[in-house]
């Protein structure tokens, strides 16, 4: 350990001390407004310290995390996430009037810090703690309401499976190193490159870790707790589980499969496949009934899961590249489309029930645009982000000639829009003698403007952050 | 490599005979008198009293949880404690030192704020 | 960069015109349109007939993928329809829309634009774009501004236009992804991947997945079964824009892309392609009389006449091209007409059924000469442009398969029975619902005498058409030589 490494874990240490100094601030002295801007000003330092860290990427601090291009690209995108989340809270957390509303920040920046480790792991022990730190706060922060039980339940259902599947996790990992004698990736795959692997032990192993981090990322067969926990989580620590709790273990599982060099092997790509095609099915199907928009967009998750996979089995560069781009793409669909709904919550409710959303467009025509804009990406529509994600996911699964992940992913696309427009038809129709709208707070309008830009700016000039991931994508292969 | 493999499977599987085959062996040979006493809770000689099921004030729950995380924090402290010396003479023992302050010095934070809060207080 | 603005003008348009209410909203709506409409005489007029503009920029050069517009012959005539049904749309929703007229206009243009875009892009990928761009507001036009059974009408024209559109992005993406293999370039370009090296199974396949996307919007025969739903719930505005524009597309498409991509593959699957367009004629006109809502009759002679299109580009002879090209103008013309007719006929008696419409020529002659001369030019009556079309296809196919043309004939037959089943249900008889309303206003007379004064002219002289289009339908010809006879 020198002052390189130390400049190398710039951000993971600013993340650290920020949540450190956060906490110290709410014993010092309880204020809303002041934790939120120490919270956000940490987030800001860590995003500073990120071209510092990347002078000197890429490079292995300790066996258990390599910082290089790939892992800074998304330690940036999921600050960011965070950002959007603490910006978004602080209007919620106020509607709220909870007691005790300044430990959500402390919670927020150490389920990132947990995402920002996944993110740089190339080992197992790494990437166990950094789903521990993520996951464990997060529990806190779904149950964080306490006006009423359907968030303890979320947070109790999140826990339970989340422990499972990390116990999952863990025995992979056990079986692992009891048969290969590594816990690093690099050291895995080079066992198993020489043949030392004993095969009833290592599949089994591989399946446990595929599981295990499947009930995160919440692929089909292992989604069934996303629609509770969706729903019952205040709306923008769902944002945030949808996209920095599921980037994370995306990029570390791709870490780990791009080390294994995972598309070579045929078991693998059948694996992989199967979960893909099962979560697109799984996930529309659910999504066609669903009554409410926060389960209706939970279910909606899982099948653009399935849609990442088909990009996560191309060949290293392009794999990177596809995979990158729709996470891109769907943090920020995902986190405008939460961020609508929170801004939308009065009273004491969320604004959750499609029957919500009647005649938006007459009512509040500004975020009912944004929030067909989400829509619309998350279907694949032209303009925006999320038609160049899909464009991405076709262009893997074609690369390889994967056909019938193609086809599957065609179908299921037609059949998401079906839903997608039902909530697009119900904010078009005669609206409803109109409650009185709740204001948009500044905060919470410019982050939604900036993400509508976003949305459509990635749409229409996808070419610069083409150059940019392209640029981090070599970092891997 | 297997063959180790199946020597420890052949452990596991006579550990777990040998129990399963005794505590049949003593249900079926064994004499069996039972009485109200005898199927009774044990709480050391006396009559039970009151519902197993009983609910506990919330604040020996955060007790609990305070104790564990200073607990273990002394099991970190027990082997870096053990090997400060070699690290020392190794050159390393100004890191040593500045990491453990460190880790030390972040929950002693945490014990101020969970002071402050007013978790340590019981009423 | 002025094939740009043609795109833009109607995109900048909608969004001016957004915030406006009434007259604002569609005072900017026919602004934008007429300028495009100008600019693109313009731009027409500046060149020699061949293809006159040609802009290709970066967009996403680590994809190969370039803002590539071109506009050639058919383009031209193709654009201009849409222009001008485009301002007879604003003039014919003036009355009708009353309720959001910003953000309807708002959809108006973009759908139009994306019309435009799809005339003009020669990129695959930006082809795609316009593709899909021009399905939502066309969605909300229906689902928003429709009648009763809008939300049913729109989901399904959604629905089946998306997973068409789907496989032709799939088809387009392995297209590339074979002149990769075959070349090493990366491109989406049209000119680039015209003589792609690939087997005759993969040219099969991919051709397939490109049909099936414009078979779906043309609408080839078993395909069909949104279109009628779509065109009868829509306002007038919508069903003009979705028949007289939409459909377009789809024989556009199939006339610029299926076919000289994959001429080998094409020329395999005539026969079939052809078939289908015969039983969309025959099937078509055989529901369309069994109809009783007004708007869902015209909406199966639409089925019909589009079949004529998919007859007569299969047969691809220079004969059967041009009227192809024509019966498209043409069809978008008299088919635009009569669902306009009907949109004032609604809006005055609130019912489009043919059993309690009837008498109407004696309360208003006006509207009733109108409609008779739409209905003939629908039935191929000589003298309107239809006629010239529908003939021409069927002597150009005659060549190539006679058969086929001989059934297809049968379905002039059929037009004539259900035109003139329109006519006598609709005006003549007596005034069964006792109708009393005033006759075709200025504006209103003023839209349908422009529409027939074009039918006539196009079946008159039909010539200029020919002319802008045989350039480009000729170098179409020259890129599939060798592929068919």
């Amino acid at each position: 350990m020198n002052g390189t490494d130390l400049v190398a874990l710039g951000p993971l240490l600013a993340l650290g001390a920020a949540a450190v100094v956060t906490l110290l601030s709410i014993a010092v002295r309880r204020h809303q407004r002041a934790t939120a801007t120490i919270a956000g000003l940490g987030l800001v330092a860590a995003a500073c310290a990120l071209p510092a860290a990347a002078d000197v990427a890429p490079r292995q601090v300790t066996a258990l995390v390599r910082i290089d291009d790939f892992a800074l690209l998304y330690i940036g995108l999921f600050l960011a996430a965070a950002f959007a989340t603490i910006v978004l809270a602080h209007d919620d957390l106020r509607r709220r009037a909870e007691p005790h509303r300044e430990e959500f920040h402390v919670l927020v920046l150490l389920s990132t810090l947990g995402a920002c480790v996944l993110a740089t792991s190339t080992h197992f022990a790494s990437f166990f703690l950094g789903l521990e730190t993520s996951s464990v706060a997060l529990y806190a922060l779904i149950a964080y309401p306490r006006s009423g039980p359907a968030h303890a339940e979320a947070g109790l259902k999140y826990l339970l499976l989340a422990g499972a599947s990390s116990a999952f996790l863990l025995f992979g990992m056990a079986l692992v190193y009891a048969d290969l004698g590594a816990l690093s990736f690099d050291g895995f795959a080079a066992a198993l490159l020489a043949g030392r692997g004993t095969p009833a032990l290592v599949w089994p192993a591989l399946a446990l870790v595929v599981a295990g981090a499947s009930f995160k990322l919440a692929v089909a067969p292992f989604h069934m707790w996303v629609p509770d926990v969706y729903q019952g989580a205040p709306a923008p620590v769902t944002g945030f589980l949808a996209t920095v709790s599921k980037g994370a273990v995306l990029a570390a599982l791709l870490r780990l499969f791009v080390a294994l060099g995972g598309v070579e092997r045929p078991v693998v790509v059948w694996t992989f496949g199967a979960l893909a095609v099962t979560s697109m099915l799984a996930g529309n199907l659910l999504a066609l009934s669903q009554r409410s928009l926060k389960r209706l967009l939970a279910c909606s998750s899982v099948a653009h899961l399935g849609y990442v996979l088909v990009a996560f089995l191309a060949a290293a560069p392009v794999a990177l590249e596809a995979v990158t781009w729709y996470l891109v793409a769907y943090f920020v669909t995902t986190l405008a489309a939460f961020g609508v709904v929170t801004v939308l919550a009065g009273g004491d409710r969320e604004a959750d029930a499609l029957d919500d959303y009647r005649g938006l467009f007459w009512r509040r025509p500004w975020l009912a645009a944004l929030l067909t804009g989400c829509l619309l990406s998350l279907a694949g529509i032209p303009l925006t982000a999320g038609f160049l994600a899909k464009f991405y996911a076709l262009a893997a699964g074609t690369s390889e000639a994967r056909w019938a992940l193609v086809v599957a992913l065609v179908v299921n696309s037609a059949l998401s829009a079906f839903y997608y427009l039902r909530v697009v038809v119900a904010m078009a129709a005669p609206a409803p003698a109109a409650a009185p709208a709740r204001r948009v707070p500044l905060g919470a309008g410019v982050l939604l403007a900036v993400l509508a830009l976003l949305l459509v700016g990635l749409g229409v000039y996808p070419a610069a952050l083409t150059a940019l991931i392209r640029a981090t994508a070599t970092a891997l292969s | 490599m297997n063959e180790s493999y199946v020597s420890l499977l052949v452990l596991a599987a006579v550990a777990l005979g040998l129990g399963t085959v005794i505590l049949m062996l003593n249900g079926l040979l064994g004499p069996s008198k039972p009485t109200a006493s005898k199927l009774d809770t044990f709480e050391t000689g006396n009559e039970p009293e009151g519902d197993a099921r009983q609910r506990f004030s919330i604040r020996f729950y955060l007790v609990a949880i305070l104790f564990i995380l200073f607990d273990i924090e002394v099991v970190f402290l027990f082997p870096w404690a053990v090997l400060f010396k070699d690290y020392v003479a190794a050159g390393l023992g100004t890191f040593m030192f500045v990491e453990m302050a460190v880790f030390v010095g972040i929950l002693a934070i945490g014990l101020a704020y969970v002071w402050r809060k007013g978790a340590l207080e019981w009423d | 960069m002025s094939l740009l603005w043609l795109v833009l003008l109607p995109v900048v348009g909608g969004l001016l015109a957004l915030p406006l209410r009434d007259r604002g909203a569609r005072w900017v709506a026919l602004g934008a349109l007429a300028a495009a409409l100008a600019l693109v005489c313009a731009v027409w007029s500046a060149g020699d007939g061949g293809r006159v503009a040609d802009l290709s920029l970066a967009w996403l050069p680590q994809m190969g993928i370039r803002l590539h517009l071109a506009l050639d012959g058919i383009s031209f005539v193709l654009i201009v329809l849409t222009l001008v049904l485009g301002l007879l749309a604003v003039l014919a929703s003036w009355t009708e829309i009353r309720e959001r007229v910003g953000f309807f206009h708002f959809n108006l243009l973009w759908t139009l634009a994306g019309i435009v875009g799809v005339f003009l892009a020669l990129d695959l990928f930006l082809f795609f774009f316009f593709w899909e761009l021009m399905i939502v507001p066309m969605y909300l036009l229906i689902a928003i501004w429709g009648h009763e059974n809008r939300t049913h009408a729109s989901f399904k024209f959604f629905l089946f236009t998306q997973a068409g559109g789907l496989f032709l992005f799939v088809a387009i993406l392995g297209l590339v992804f074979v002149h990769q293999q075959a070349t090493g370039e990366l491109t989406f370009d049209h000119d680039r991947l015209l003589d792609t090296p690939m087997s005759e199974g993969v040219a099969f396949w991919l051709m397939l997945g490109f049909f099936v996307a414009f078979a779906v919007k043309l609408p080839a025969f078993p395909l069909h079964t949104w279109l009628p739903d779509a065109h009868t719930e829509a306002p007038t505005a919508g069903s003009l824009v979705l028949a007289g524009l939409l459909l377009k597309t789809g024989a556009y498409g199939l006339l610029r892309f299926a076919i000289p991509l994959f001429p080998q593959a094409s020329a395999t699957f005539a026969p079939y392609a052809m078939a289908l367009g015969v039983a969309g004629i025959l099937y078509g006109a055989v529901l369309a009389f069994g109809q009783r809502d007004l708007k869902r009759l015209i909406a199966y002679t639409s089925v019909s006449h589009l079949g004529f299109v998919l007859l007569g580009l299969y047969a691809w002879n220079e004969m059967a091209l041009q009227g192809v090209v024509l019966q498209m103008v043409a069809h978008g013309l008299a088919t635009g007409g009569l669902f306009v007719l009907v949109g004032m006929l609604s809006e005055r008696t609130h019912t489009r059924d043919l059993e309690k419409l009837g008498g109407i020529w004696d309360v208003a002659p006006r509207l009733g000469g109108a409609g008779m001369v739409l209905v003939m030019a629908a039935l191929g009556l000589p003298g309107l442009g239809s006629f010239v079309a529908e003939m021409l296809i069927l002597f150009g196919t005659f060549r190539v398969a006679p058969v086929m043309t001989a059934l297809a004939t049968l379905g002039l037959v059929c037009a004539t029975i259900y035109a003139l089943w329109i006519v006598q249900r609709t005006f003549h008889g007596e005034n069964r619902g006792g109708w009393s309303f005033a006759d075709l206003r200025a504006r209103e007379a003023g839209v349908l005498a422009a529409l027939i004064g074009a039918l006539l002219w196009l079946g008159l002289y039909p010539q200029p058409v020919f002319d802008v289009a045989r350039a480009a339908l000729a170098s179409l010809q020259g890129v599939v030589s060798g592929g068919h006879s």
